[in-house]
């Protein structure tokens, strides 16, 4: 492979005319089940094998994947690559430089305890059929369970013309599940997932019986939720809910490249954006989690990445093009999905550093207020302006948890919100979860609870 | 790498069903794609960057005693790839459980005859014309106003080729081509910066206005300048395409589909024959579309696509169905098995979801509006319940409508309702139907959305 991989890189250096060059190739094996309300909907595998190749010329990006590990076809897609590059640089004002980084040469094997490539499909199927029975066991008012279970390994190599070589083992595993619950004409949803990058002990621990009881019990107790007030009020976020915040509002604002395009954090950086209490990490080295790798796809180790200290921007999260332009160093969040696209500035694993209130103290003072246990889903806009979708959430009425609450979200301004965050808890846990952004990137977010004085809470109609 | 022939494909395709059936597959189907794509990216007001992608492969699906498998590779080049695909999916088939509602593959009918899906002049583009649209987009938006930014857009093309074959003598192949040019701005005047403001064109033709799209993306920017908060009142809103796509693609497209109705997810269970939107609405899933973005001679299971009947004046007359859905309740399927290449199996989606136009220009239905929202997007649309229809989304970017006409830009108004009430709440169609992804639709005045701002 390094011998193929070598010979490309010189044809793109010698004889296209690349400043720089960079091979990623792929060798990728999956397995899928699908399970709906116990039935297999078919077990599905998979053999992703192929090349992405990236080039500089005059200052222009050049990209081009192929589907094969063949040298005779990578050298004519790169030779294409390098000609469409610089048929765009003539457009072009400023050529777009990368910031210096060490090259490394490295072979990271990965050894799971239970390697899901040599357990059998049946396993798997028992093991998904055993959330399944769960669920539906759980109560007669769960009509249905979607269970998606992947698996995938394989290895990438790295390669540039800076005399980096990197092969690195990769290995995820994500089982998602989904229940919906009905009474009359309410419907409620509820979704739990684990992911991993150790191995298949995962279900050790996130056990078919832990899994099932959270999605199904969620699904049913908000059968008899009621909607909440919509207006402003005192919210304590669990760390489901802290984290997605984190994530959405705040961590992609901090990506250098929407930071560059204008995200409110373009002039924040060394200011004061938050509350003291507020301390926030993109770590990249978290062993197991789900954003965890040991080097991103321009071959920069990942890393802890601080973006915050004590309410104060402290650091973003770049590529070797962003950290250019910032004269920082590159933090190793450039990531790709695979060898069809080109990596980009993605998080990792995402959070608040925990502090020492318990979550006692955080309700104490709320006379009315909600807590926000667990979420469906969120995002934020440039200007600063986030939505988190809640599935899971109570009234706290005089310090005291209350009724559950059903399809609520929290909405506003980031910064607005983070200047009014007032406490925060000392259990840290963290979740795993999909981004988009163009791409899938796999990641988690999490940190301890959190209570902000006041957010905007949207309710139904 | 050489892009592999119509003709090649289809005996690949072929090729493997043979292969399963001699290897014991009670039912073989062979689903081989090729993808062709090139674009140019902007990024922060400049072109960044070029790319081609050649994406292709082979997905077999095999089925013993009622048990499905499913297997596919990337790698096309060596003969051996084929056998070890199907060989991987008759393993797959025997891992699994058997589904006592598996009635057997699709039969072979004749395809579909569609217009304006496939257009030589696309394939015959060259990175220097991209280059070239890509750059009057830019230009056309730097000059329309200085306070504009774009911030990330391109333009691409895509030429698409499929071929499925299977053991009940399917054994089609269509292509079709795609272009597109986009640019995402933000308006940006003494410290304000506006959500991100988007405009595009995608079309399956030669068909596009770049110069358009770049100057009204850098107009939505501006406009949604100097932005104002809102009081908490239920109001008259107007969704532009874009907003209407959002609260819709997790929503009511989702409940016609035959899958969710029959696992008891969809809020239009045992409601065929009843009124469940205004009677103004009228919508198709029309996979045979001139131009539509998912037109095609076949869906993804080799069945025809065609023209269903969703909702009629408002009453729900057809849900759509795959090949297995349709077969569990002994019905015939309505072409809508779609496929995600060839990495995975057929799950029921919509073609081209249409809802028909009606008879007020943009101005008329703005002018209805005695106080109210016009908003061109959503924000949090995938948090919604999928099974209930009920949102709660931030409205970005939208203005304000008093007295019948645009005053400023909103900013942080959060709409809170229920997608199905949204529906039956809809009391005016504007003439101006335009295609977004799956959907196409007009403009669409609804009463009476409960809007928190405050």
């Amino acid at each position: 492979m390094k011998e193929i991989l070598f010979k490309v890189v010189d044809a793109a250096e010698q004889k296209f005319g690349a400043e720089y060059i960079e091979v990623r190739a792929q060798k990728l094996y999956k397995t899928m089940v699908t399970l709906e309300e116990g039935r297999v909907e078919a077990v599905k595998q998979g053999i992703e094998n192929g090349a992405a190749l990236r080039v500089l010329v005059k200052g222009t990006w050049g990209f081009a994947s192929v589907g094969t590990l063949d040298v005779k076809t990578l050298t004519d897609a790169v030779s294409d690559a390098c000609k469409m590059a610089e048929a765009a640089s003539s457009r072009r004002k400023a050529p777009i430089k990368l910031a210096q980084t060490k090259a490394f040469e490295d072979m990271v094997v990965l050894k799971p305890r239970k390697d899901p490539s040599k357990i059998p499909a049946e396993d798997k199927i028992d093991t998904a059929l055993a959330v399944n029975d769960v669920v539906l066991g759980y109560d007669k008012r769960v009509r249905s369970c979607t269970i998606n279970y992947l698996d995938l390994k394989g290895t990438n190599f790295f390669i540039n013309n800076e005399g980096a070589y990197i092969e690195e083992g990769k290995l995820y595993i994500w089982l998602g599940v989904g229940a919906i619950a009905k009474q009359g004409d309410v419907f409620t949803f509820s979704r739990e997932a684990v992911g991993t990058t150790s191995g298949y002990e995962v279900f050790d621990v996130e056990t078919p019986e832990k899994v099932g009881q959270m999605t199904a019990k969620r699904a049913v107790e908000q059968l008899r939720a009621k909607p909440p007030k919509g207006g402003t009020f005192p919210a304590v976020l669990g760390p489901k809910v802290v984290g997605t915040f984190v994530h959405e509002a705040f961590g992609h604002l901090a990506e250098a490249d929407l930071t560059l395009s204008g995200s409110v954090l373009s002039d924040k950086l060394g200011k004061k954006v938050g509350s003291n209490v507020v301390t926030f990490y993109d770590d990249g080295t978290i062993k197991g989690a789900f954003g965890s790798f040991k080097y991103d796809d321009e071959g920069v180790p990942a890393q802890k990445t601080l973006l915050v200290k004590d309410g104060v921007v402290v650091g973003l999260m770049h590529n070797r093009e962003t950290a250019h332009q910032f004269n920082a160093k590159p933090t190793g969040n450039a990531r790709a999905e695979d060898f069809r696209v080109e990596p980009i500035i993605r998080m990792r694993n995402t959070f608040i550093e925990p502090k020492d209130c318990s979550f006692e103290e955080l309700v104490e003072d709320i006379k009315f207020g909600y807590y926000l246990k667990s979420l469906r889903g969120g995002q934020a806009n440039l200007d600063g302006t986030f939505q988190v979708g809640i599935q899971e959430a109570y009234e706290i009425v005089n310090s005291e948890l209350g009724e559950p609450v059903r399809n609520a979200s929290i909405s506003g301004n980031t910064l607005e919100t983070l200047l009014r965050v007032d406490a925060v808890g000392k259990e840290f846990e963290l979740w795993p979860g999909v981004c988009g952004k163009g791409q899938s990137a796999f990641i988690c977010d999490g940190g301890a609870h959190t209570r902000v004085k006041e957010v905007l809470i949207g309710g139904s109609a | 790498m050489v892009a592999l022939k119509l003709e090649e494909m289809l005996s690949l395709a072929e090729k493997a069903v043979n292969i399963a059936v001699k290897k014991g597959a009670g039912e073989a189907e062979a689903f081989v794609f090729q993808g062709l794509n090139s674009s140019v990216g902007i990024e922060r007001g400049q072109i960044a960057r070029t790319s081609l992608t050649i994406e292709r492969g082979l997905g077999a699906r095999i089925i013993i005693n009622k048990a499905i498998g499913f297997s596919y590779t990337n790698v096309l080049e060596s003969d051996d790839v084929v056998e070890d695909t199907v060989l991987r999916a008759l393993g797959s088939a025997e891992a699994s459980k058997p589904d006592k509602d598996w009635h057997g593959l699709p039969a072979s009918k004749p395809v579909a005859s569609v217009n304006g899906s496939f257009d030589h002049r696309i394939e015959e583009l060259q990175s220097e014309d991209l280059v070239d649209i890509a750059s009057a987009m830019l230009d056309a938006a730097e000059k329309k106003d200085k306070r504009a930014f774009p911030i990330e857009g391109g333009a691409g093309t895509a030429c698409m080729s499929v071929a499925i074959a299977n053991s009940n003598g399917v054994a089609v192949v269509d292509c079709g081509t795609m272009i597109e040019c986009s640019l995402a701005t933000i308006g940006r005047e003494g410290g304000e910066v506006t959500p991100e403001c988007f405009e595009f064109n995608f079309e399956r033709r030669y068909d596009i206005n770049p110069e358009w799209v770049g100057e009204e993306a850098a107009r939505l920017a501006v406009s949604a300048l100097k932005a104002k908060k809102i009081e908490n009142k239920s109001v008259s809103v107007i969704f532009t395409q874009f907003a209407l796509q959002q609260l819709l693609y997790f929503t009511l497209i989702n409940a016609v589909k035959a899958d969710y109705v029959q696992r008891n997810q969809s809020a239009l269970k045992n409601k065929i024959g009843k009124k469940v939107a205004s009677e103004n609405v009228t919508v198709y899933d029309d996979g045979l579309l001139d131009g539509g973005i998912r037109t095609w001679k076949f869906d993804g299971e080799g069945v025809p696509q065609q023209r269903t009947l969703v909702l009629e004046k408002g009453v729900l007359r057809n849900f759509i169905y795959d090949n297995y859905t349709a077969k569990k309740e002994g019905k015939e399927s309505t072409g809508n098995g779609a496929r995600a290449g060839y990495l995975s199996t057929p799950n029921v989606d919509s073609t081209n979801f249409h809802i028909l136009p009606g008879n007020k220009s943009a101005e008329g239905l703005i002018s209805e509006v005695g106080e109210g929202l016009l908003v061109y997007s959503v924000q949090g649309a995938h948090s919604s319940n999928p099974a209930s229809g009920e949102f709660s989304v931030v409205a970005a970017p939208a203005w304000k409508i008093e007295k019948g006409e645009i005053t400023h830009a909103v900013k942080g108004a959060m709409l809170v309702g229920n997608t199905f009430q949204v529906l039956t709440d809809v009391s005016g169609l504007g003439d101006n139907e335009r295609k977004i992804g799956q959907l196409v639709a007009p403009w669409v005045l609804v009463g009476n959305v409960k809007v928190i701002g405050k």
